[in-house]
């Protein structure tokens, strides 16, 4: 969970900021966690993608749509594709497809997608469809 | 055993407070930590999780920086820079870094001079300026582990709240960076510069950083 912390570590025990103290690891389990959302919208399989999604914005969705989250959630309204760039700090992870961003968190059980379908807004937060 | 704690006073006092309070801070940083994952929708952490966090790191790095700076700037500034009738200066006539005589460096340098002091050379140079040195040294130090600890708890934060994390060099001209340095800079100058004011006109009885009870407001470096 506090895999950038090492990074610190790093630089108060001898300056070698990043050297040697790559996240490539925690990115991993942050992009098969995107992945699976995305591949899980681009079936349309809604129930697989609210599996995906964190606990708080399952809640969320249910509150705002009045139904279940297989419910609620529509995956023809968010877009899908493959994983580029992952950037993990904290036990949160910002993970870039072809045509969508992604915000994640890691919980006891693993990385779940905290907002997707996400729009940039300037200065101001990110715009998202689920999580938002 | 008790000569020795007696000998070393101050730094096992002073080590045993550091410790004492490194402990209460470690604590009470886990709650206030998991007091704002809940509210961020994120998961709890044990004290050794927070521990190893950089936000912990962060809270940590920010003040060493800041007291290393403090006495680093003190170290050298007084120096140059006198304050008439504090103890904490030197006097009047002495600005500046002094003969080697006045010193004891060099051919003035007696046998229970450090090595390097009698040395001369650039080993008399560096140990003359090695008190500087080291202070300024962790002082850099704990300000990059600052920067670093604090770039990953802002860009953790930064995607918390849906927006894009920043490199390193960016956060370096981040209002967070700057704030958490400065509001640290601000007070530990504050306090440095007042206690040469004070220890003018104000005294503490047997305390080296005051003048002796009855010792004139003009006199300066004189201790008790």
């Amino acid at each position: 969970m506090f895999r950038a912390t090492l990074a610190t570590a790093c630089g108060l025990v001898m300056l070698s900021g990043a050297a040697g103290c790559g996240t490539g690891q925690r990115e991993s389990g942050a992009a098969a966690a995107a992945e699976a959302f995305a591949a899980a919208v681009g079936r349309g399989d809604a129930a697989a993608a609210c599996e995906a999604l964190a606990p708080e914005t399952v809640a969320a969705l249910v509150a705002s749509e009045g139904d279940a989250c297989e419910a609620s959630l529509n995956p023809e309204e968010l877009p899908s594709g493959a994983v580029g760039e992952v950037q993990v700090w904290g036990d949160r992870a910002q993970v870039r497809t072809d045509s969508d961003v992604l915000f994640l968190v890691e919980l006891e059980d693993g990385w779940k997608v905290a907002a997707a379908g996400c729009r940039p807004q300037g200065e101001r937060p990110y715009k998202c469809e689920v999580g938002g | 055993m008790k000569r020795f704690l007696r000998d070393n006073g101050l730094s096992v006092g002073f080590g045993a407070m550091f410790l004492a309070a490194l402990v209460g801070q470690a604590f009470a940083g886990q709650a206030d930590f998991n007091d704002r994952q809940l509210s961020q929708g994120g998961a709890e952490v044990t004290l050794l999780q927070y521990l190893a966090s950089s936000d912990f790191a962060v809270n940590v790095a920010e003040n060493w920086q800041s007291e290393y700076l403090q006495f680093f700037l003190y170290v050298f500034a007084t120096v140059w820079l006198v304050q008439r009738g504090s103890p904490e200066s030197k006097p009047m006539d002495q600005i500046g870094t002094e003969s080697d005589e006045q010193q004891e460096v060099g051919r003035y340098a007696d046998e229970d001079s450090p090595k390097w002091a009698q040395a001369g050379g650039w080993r008399t140079a560096v140990f003359s300026r090695s008190l500087g040195i080291a202070m300024a040294a962790i002082f850099l130090l704990s300000w990059f582990a600052q920067s670093v600890a604090g770039l990953s708890v802002y860009n953790a934060e930064q995607i918390a709240e849906l927006q894009d994390p920043v490199s390193w060099p960016a956060y370096l001209g981040v209002a967070e960076f700057w704030n958490r340095t400065l509001q640290n800079w601000q007070s530990e100058l504050l306090a440095v510069g007042s206690l040469a004011v004070f220890s003018v006109y104000w005294r503490q009885r047997g305390s080296p950083d005051s003048k002796p009870v009855g010792t004139s407001h003009d006199t300066t470096e004189k201790s008790g």
